[in-house]
């Protein structure tokens, strides 16, 4: 007999949200946690939020100087840095987090499809997890054009420009709305105040909304569900999620706490650039040597460099819509193969990340 | 007629105006990064043309400055030339100008010639030593990473030492209440349980 | 004479008395190295009096110790203001809890019936001295402040040079009366340690705090039941008693050594009058610069014609930067025949401004993805990232009086001839109709 549509769809959701193991027993004192060889990928989600909690917590304290205007946002920025008491290792922490977080999701949505941790019952966890990891790039992207110098206008502009580019794919009659669309995120024909001002809403007010609602569906449903399983086999021992798991992410996180707070002290981030590129944005001049994006751009950007745009958009997409997918896509597949596959796009980014830029200057010669 | 002097200074690109390239192409190669005229001059994009920090712009006070520092032949003499910043002037200090017009064929001997006692941003790198690294000699945040890196890590090592023992006095107090609260609430859980 | 007894001699005196007196004690009778504790005798007034002695002298004996053993980073501690402050007031406040403590011991022995028969001079003897000991200590305190800062650099030394045998009394010798008489007084005390219950500080049962809990019952299932549920209680206080440890050890270190930094990145940093004429110089000149920027954007919004250079200034080798009708960078050439080229320098790949030094084969760079253009065609090298050439710019040449010589537009076409006779009195301009009209 077949249950009626709403019946279903009442069931979908309760085996999605099952709300009702919003209770003591099922949250605190009976959840437990598989131990396994790949355990470790359980730390990595909650590494991420400790992390998005420094960029909230610093975040907010920049926001008492920095300055959203293209005359006065490079000299706010150096205001913080030289002269506020803590101010460079705030700004240090905020960069050095960004950084971490960044790596942390990446690795975390890694190790989330090489245990097929987007089985059902947790594809809706999976998808909110995916988008988190977008919004997380574009908080990195947006971000970064921030404080107004030679470097962060210049990547953002060549970021920008690649989203022109599409154009030449589209039919004709289409073909200038790729160029429309750029101008629309910039918010006028070049970037300028304009786009200073988008950009700083993004990054400090819309984004942040998004994320706080996504993160909460994410952390909800992780919660509900507990971890998955990760392995194929039942694992032989479980661990109690309160207090030893937890525990464990706390320790975690005093870690990672102590080298973010070590690193932002001794180690400026703008130390890792050619001086000339922090020097304010002029529009006029002329572009300086070593533009280039952030690290976590590099895995698109230098294929980007070496390839038919073409490419890069096919590839986008089909990764895009794949990593949405997966839970469908993957329903059959073991978790060895889920491995494999996690494995081959982990190496691919190291070596792009790490390499890159060799690889790239081998190919063009 | 101001809009055109004013693109005379926008428009003036540094790899044509640096004055004495050597020091530059030098620092650049060693350093391995871009660097600018700004390691020496007031303005990025050299001491020619319009602009701050520049000839064109210089008032008469100014260009007497610039004559002066021109004159300092020998070393020892303290110049204020309005188109070298602090490392620039503190460079003719150092070795005057006639040595430094010589060792336009050695770039690579004006570190030891200036000598690294000198560390004007105090950020534990000496001046010459930045000048070998092609960073910024005069930004206390821009260095070498890795020295930077490890005279920040001396000179902050109170600080780091007291934050490890927080966070480990922290930790340590954390999981003693997460023990206690674990076994409270087991202990209440058994209670409910048996009755 | 006598200040050399009271330096000198009496302290080696107390002190060899102090430990050949504790050893003989440990020996005599190990068992009853203790406080003789009249817990059982009475309890109440005993836990108002013993506790706030016990925190109080605890804490100031920790001080004291600090500005011994480390006396340098104390120093470095104290010359921050707030903090010597807070020591001091931390201190004083210690201070007080102690004579309220021993007030309250000292009334208990004299009025509690079932203590008089334990009660020896002894007793009296050592809490008078206590009592007279903790008061000189607030004199002190009070008369001759921060005593936390300047100790470091007297009391220190001379205490110091006790222990290294090469007793220097030149800093005590001309101290103030109330604070030679606190120093005899901790002497005294030292001396006479041993033969009364101060002994009981060598038996502090510190373990206690951290060893599990032992309990001796009779085995039966109510009683086991009980045990258990009184074991996890006990078990869970302790827990709770290191958690409160750890946390405020922590708390107590990020306060001092966070906190009020913290506080600081919210004040106004204190900067230097040149620091600050400097930083508003900067700030003026940026806002200088976008005004400017703006006022080159107005005048392409009404100008018809732009300046761009007078032709002799141009050359073949480095173009010359000026801003077109896009508000985009271009670059200014003088080509073989004497005519400007007039392109565009936003890179058609990503929109990177393009060099202007031109290279052998008459090619200038875009430094960001590498791609060379040709200043004539504009044309990109193959291979290029830029597949598109850059554009051309539309300009009209105007000799002395400003009438028109040559034009050329964006496509190419180009009217006049210009004279070398007088190209070098020309001027070269961009315009805007022409510019429209590609």
């Amino acid at each position: 007999m077949r249950n009626s549509p709403a019946q279903s769809v009442f069931d979908f959701i309760t085996s999605r949200l099952p709300l009702y193991k919003l209770n003591m027993k099922d949250m605190v004192t009976e959840k437990e946690v598989p131990v396994h060889r790949m355990s470790w990928g359980y730390y990595l989600g909650g590494l991420a939020l400790f992390f998005f909690g420094i960029q909230v917590l610093t975040g907010m304290m920049l926001l008492f100087y920095y300055e959203p205007t293209v005359s006065e946002a490079h000299e706010s920025v150096e205001y913080i840095t030289h002269f506020v008491t803590m101010g460079a290792l705030i700004r240090n922490m905020h960069a050095w987090s960004a950084s971490f977080m960044i790596f942390c999701v990446i690795a975390h949505m890694l190790t989330a499809l090489a245990m097929k941790a987007f089985a059902k019952p947790r594809e809706m966890t999976w998808i909110a997890g995916v988008l988190l990891v977008m919004v997380t790039f574009a908080f990195g992207f947006t971000g970064y054009l921030l404080p107004w110098n030679q470097i962060a206008v210049n990547a953002t502009k060549v970021g920008l420009a690649s989203i022109d580019q599409v154009g030449q794919y589209l039919p004709d009659a289409l073909s200038h709305l790729a160029e429309e669309v750029r101008v629309t995120i910039q918010g006028a024909p070049a970037i300028g105040q304009a786009t200073l001002s988008r950009f700083f809403a993004l990054h400090v007010v819309i984004l942040p909304l998004i994320v706080s609602g996504i993160l909460g569906l994410h952390l909800l449903s992780v919660q509900l569900h507990g971890m998955s399983q990760g392995v194929e086999d039942k694992p032989k021992r479980k661990e109690k999620f309160f207090p030893f798991f937890i525990l464990k992410d706390f320790k975690e996180w005093g870690i990672a706490f102590l080298i973010l707070f070590v690193l932002a002290l001794c180690l400026p981030f703008d130390s890792l650039f050619p001086y000339p590129l922090l020097e304010p944005y002029n529009a006029l001049g002329s572009t300086p040597d070593g533009i280039k994006p952030e690290w976590y751009f590099f895995f698109v950007y230098y294929p980007m460099e070496m390839l038919p745009f073409w490419v890069i958009i096919v590839v986008m997409t089909i990764a895009t819509l794949g990593l949405f997918a997966a839970p469908w896509i993957f329903r059959n597949s073991s978790h060895k193969t889920m491995r494999w596959i996690a494995s081959a796009v982990a190496g691919y980014m190291i070596i792009m990340t790490l390499f890159g830029e060799q690889i790239y200057h081998a190919v063009k010669g | 007629m101001r809009q055109i002097s004013l693109l005379l200074v926008l428009l003036t690109g540094w790899s044509a105006a640096s004055a004495y390239p050597e020091f530059q192409r030098f620092s650049q190669e060693h350093g391995g990064q871009p660097i600018n005229c700004a390691m020496c001059h007031a303005s990025g994009d050299g001491p020619e043309g319009a602009g701050r920090g520049q000839i064109g712009s210089l008032t008469p006070d100014e260009l007497n400055r610039l004559n002066a520092a021109r004159g300092a032949f020998a070393a020892g003499v303290l110049v204020e030339s309005p188109i070298l910043n602090e490392f620039g002037n503190k460079i003719i200090y150092q070795i005057g100008k006639t040595r430094f017009l010589e060792l336009r064929a050695h770039p690579e001997q004006l570190a030891d010639a200036y000598g690294f006692a000198s560390d004007l941003d105090v950020d534990g790198i000496p001046d010459a030593q930045e000048y070998l690294d092609g960073t910024h000699p005069l930004n206390e945040v821009h260095g070498n990473p890795w020295r930077l890196f490890l005279h920040n890590l001396a000179a902050y090592k109170l600080h780091v030492f007291m934050l490890a023992l927080a966070t480990a006095a922290g930790l340590w107090g954390l999981s003693h209440l997460l023990f206690g609260l674990a076994q409270r609430t087991r202990a209440s859980a058994a209670n409910h349980n048996s009755n | 004479m006598l200040e050399l007894f009271a330096f000198v001699g009496l302290p080696y005196m107390a002190i060899l008395i102090c430990i050949v007196g504790v050893v003989w004690r440990l020996r005599k009778d190990p068992y009853g190295v203790t406080s003789l504790s009249s817990q059982f005798l009475e309890g109440k007034q005993l836990r108002w009096g013993s506790l706030p002695w016990h925190f109080g002298i605890l804490l100031i004996f920790a001080g004291h110790l600090v500005a011994f053993l480390i006396p340098g980073m104390w120093q470095s501690l104290m010359s921050v203001p707030w903090l010597l402050v807070s020591v001091e007031v931390l201190g004083i406040a210690a201070t007080l809890l102690c004579l309220i403590g021993l007030g309250v011991l000292f009334f208990r022995r004299l009025t509690t019936g079932k203590l008089q028969k334990t009660t020896k001079l002894a007793d009296f003897v050592v809490t008078s001295l206590l009592i007279a000991q903790v008061a000189l200590g607030l004199m002190v305190a009070g008369g001759y402040r921060w005593g936390a800062s300047w100790s470091t650099g007297t009391l220190t030394p001379y205490v110091w040079s006790l222990v290294t045998l090469s007793p220097d009394v030149s800093v005590v010798r001309d101290m103030p009366l109330p604070i030679q008489l606190h120093m005899t007084g901790a002497w005294l005390i030292l001396l006479i340690l041993p033969f009364t219950r101060l002994i009981h500080m060598v038996s502090v049962p510190i373990h206690y705090l951290f060893r599990s809990p032992q309990k001796v019952v009779w085995s039966n299932p109510r009683r086991h039941e009980q045990a258990v549920t009184a074991r996890v209680t006990q078990e869970s206080r302790r827990h709770f008693l290191k958690a409160a440890f750890g946390l405020g050890t922590a708390g107590v270190l990020l306060s001092v050594g966070v906190l009020d930094k913290l506080g600081r990145f919210f004040q106004m940093p204190g900067m230097h009058k040149d620091e600050e004429a400097n930083l508003l110089e900067t700030r003026l000149r940026r806002l200088q610069l976008t005004a400017e920027e703006k006022e080159l954007e107005l005048e392409r919004m009404r100008a018809e014609e732009i300046f761009v250079a007078r032709l002799s200034e141009l050359n073949g080798q480095a173009g010359k930067y000026f801003i077109d009708y896009a508000m985009r960078p271009g670059l200014a050439f003088k080509g073989e025949d004497g005519w400007p080229m007039l392109l565009s320098a936003k890179c058609t790949h990503l929109g990177c401004t393009v060099g202007n030094q031109v290279d052998a084969s008459g090619r200038i760079l875009c430094p960001c993805h590498v791609s060379y253009f040709d200043i004539k065609t504009g044309m990109p090298n193959p291979g290029a990232p830029a597949k598109a050439p850059l554009d051309k710019i539309a300009w009209v040449v105007r000799d002395q009086n400003g009438s028109e010589v040559a034009t050329e537009s964006a496509r190419g076409s180009r009217t006049g001839r210009i004279d070398v006779a007088i190209a070098d009195t020309c001027s070269l301009y961009i315009v805007k109709s022409l510019t429209l009209e590609a």
